[in-house]
């Protein structure tokens, strides 16, 4: 669907994206990763025709169409990572606004505007001034007004940021939602744990450089030196240790009073092996529980722990 | 296909029309006007009192029609490029650019429907001051084609004030900075047209004047000298009777321009061509596909 190939940009002698190659598949709920100016908006903007990039392409669909060409701009929808209110404009003049900026007609457009109130739940809010909305439904409302000439991408950047929990979770529906309807989906975010929850596939940039990019269950197996293992010890804590040192591909990260802390790679079977162990030691086990790999740490390492 | 507005020039509208910037700005454009009919007919009495007492007063009050369009003229230029030094810079405070940028609208059609919007805009002011105007040709024995005539100078000199002002706004990243440039322009405008002219005098012991003048073609204050020269007086202000030059005072074109009412019509279309191309720069600029460091907007 959305291919990047070689794509650089520089200011002045400052690279924000370098060298970065990217192929987003049709249908995919693809999260963008990476710390603060790692260049996602950069890239973003040089997709939605905003930016003239320094090198590389652009190419979406099977189409041949220029980046900032008319036809390459009806393909994207593009929500911003801020929200241009206009004083004195009703959410359905709004709407109105941008679609005939399409070169929609009025009667269509309200048509369609209906439908997509509807689907980001804002049907109610239709003769209220922009300005007057919250913070979440001006976010949704824009996510509409992105989908008035309907795109086959729809390109978001940090569409979570600045919302509370319960507009975020409203925003993920709507996402999964759209997911569901075959809109091919890209969202540029820091919140790791929301993108695990709703995207199908990642890309983890840093430095202007895509690190990795794939199937999110793909790129969970390569959290290196396996997952994290808490190990609830009543008594033969040092017995326990002992057998912990011995594990081949297990490393202690911590021990207390009665927890141990272990990064271990190991498959199902060497796990239990290791449980059946402790257990014939009479090590007394009161819990054991595996923690979700989690992308935090992956990103964490990945990116050299934060902000260049 | 169907005619359609551009939808900026219909967003504009609508949303100036609910704010109380419109109402003042009527209110304040009326008061300007009143106050300047009543101001000329104070001294068109004053005048007709004077010296030859007893004369009759209608024969000065020709000179309300002057007064007031120079007023109203003073006012379009003004205030058109304030509105249109705004527009761009404006949308990028407001952060609503950027997205419109992302539509099918192109930089020129964003462009010129800023300073069209801007236009009809000033249209209503002016439109709203038909009636003293009316008045002011009636009493002073002008014919209602006239009228006509004011308005489209009117448009024209909204057009280049506005596209001024829309090329400074491209161009500064604040509207105070654009407000400012764009007046600055202006003047570096009616400045430059002299110069040719001017140096001329100078360096030329002759008097030989050559082209040098054909430069105010491009001249909105030497077009309006001209256009009230050939309302009030029927002549042009190059001389009576075609012209008052002589083959030996100035080059070829600048003699023939000066026939009639040639050079009135011409000028309009240079400052039409003018504007014009500004605009198109404007529309150059905003092109994010022509600014290779692509300016942003500062984080919030
Ligand atoms: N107009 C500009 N001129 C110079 N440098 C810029 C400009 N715009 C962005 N940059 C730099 O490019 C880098 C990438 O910025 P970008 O906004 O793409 O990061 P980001 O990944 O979107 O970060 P964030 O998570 O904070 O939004 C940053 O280091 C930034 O300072
Ligand atoms: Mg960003």
């Amino acid at each position: 669907m959305l291919y990047i190939n070689d794509l650089t940009k520089n200011y002045g002698s400052f690279t924000a994206v370098n060298h970065l190659s990217l192929h987003i598949p049709e249908g995919d709920l693809f999260g963008f990763v990476g710390p603060n100016g790692a260049g996602k908006t950069t890239t973003i903007r040089i997709v939605c025709g905003l930016l003239r990039a320094s090198g590389g392409s652009v190419r979406i669909g099977s189409t041949a169409a220029a980046v900032g060409s008319r036809a390459m701009k009806r393909m994207i929808g593009y929500v911003p990572d801020f929200f241009g209110v206009y004083d004195n404009l009703k959410v359905r003049e709004y709407m109105d606004l941008y679609g005939s900026m399409y070169g929609m007609y009025s009667r269509d457009i309200a048509k369609l505007t209906d439908d997509l109130l509807e689907l980001v739940n804002l049907s109610d809010k239709k003769e209220v001034y922009v300005d007057t909305l919250s913070r979440g439904m001006k976010q949704r409302l824009c996510v509409a007004r992105a989908l008035l000439h309907n795109p086959s991408l729809l390109i978001l950047d940090e569409p979570n940021s600045g919302l509370d929990p319960r507009a975020r979770v409203e925003m993920k529906e709507l996402l999964k939602n759209l997911h569901s309807m075959g809109k091919t989906i890209v969202i540029s975010s820091h919140i790791l744990s929301e993108l695990s929850e709703m995207c199908n596939s990642i890309g983890i940039m840093n430095h202007g450089q895509l690190i990795t990019a794939g199937k999110i269950e793909d790129i969970m197996q390569q959290v290196a030196g396996g997952k994290r293992m808490h190990i609830q010890v009543a008594s033969g804590m040092e017995s326990a240790v002992r057998i912990m040192k011995e594990q081949a591909g297990a490393r202690i990260e911590s021990v207390r009073e009665n927890e141990i802390i272990i990064l271990f790679g190991g498959a199902d079977e060497e796990i239990s092996a290791l449980i059946g162990r402790m257990i014939q030691e009479q090590v007394v086990l009161t819990g054991f529980y595996r923690e979700e790999g989690s992308l935090e740490s992956l990103f964490m390492q990945l990116t050299g722990g934060g902000e260049q | 296909m169907r005619l359609r507005w551009n939808p900026i020039v219909r967003k504009d509208l609508q949303v100036t029309a609910r704010s109380m910037r419109l109402s003042w700005g009527l209110f304040a454009y009326e008061t300007v006007l009143t106050i300047t009919f009543l101001l000329a007919l104070a001294v068109i009495q004053q005048m007709s009192r004077g010296f030859y007492s007893g004369s009759n007063v209608y024969g000065y009050l020709i000179y309300l029609f002057p007064a007031l369009s120079i007023a109203q003229v003073c006012i379009v230029a003004l205030i058109v490029p304030v509105i249109t030094a705004s527009a761009i810079s404006g949308e990028k405070e407001r952060q609503t650019f950027d997205i419109m940028l992302t539509t099918c609208m192109s930089p020129f059609s964003i462009v010129s429907g800023k300073v069209m919007s801007a236009m009809l805009r000033i249209l209503f002011f002016v439109a709203a001051g038909m009636p003293i105007m009316a008045l002011a040709f009636v009493v002073g024995g002008l014919s209602w084609s006239y009228l006509l005539y004011f308005v489209l100078t009117i448009i024209l000199l909204s057009l280049l004030s506005g596209s001024i002002g829309i090329l400074c706004s491209a161009f500064c990243r604040r509207s105070i900075t654009a407000v400012i440039i764009s007046y600055v322009f202006y003047f570096v405008i009616y400045g430059l047209t002299f110069l040719p002219m001017l140096l001329r005098t100078f360096f030329s012991r002759n008097g030989y004047a050559g082209e040098s003048m054909l430069l105010l073609l491009f001249n909105p204050i030497v077009f309006y000298e001209e256009f009230f020269m050939q309302l009030m007086a029927g002549e042009s202000i190059f001389g009576g009777d075609g012209s008052h030059f002589t083959r030996s005072e100035v080059g070829f074109l600048t003699y023939h321009l000066a026939q009639g009412r040639v050079w009135m019509f011409l000028s309009a279309a240079c400052i039409f061509l003018l504007a014009f191309l500004f605009l198109l720069a404007a529309a150059w600029k905003v092109n994010p596909m022509h600014s290779s460091s692509g300016r942003r907007r500062k984080e919030r």
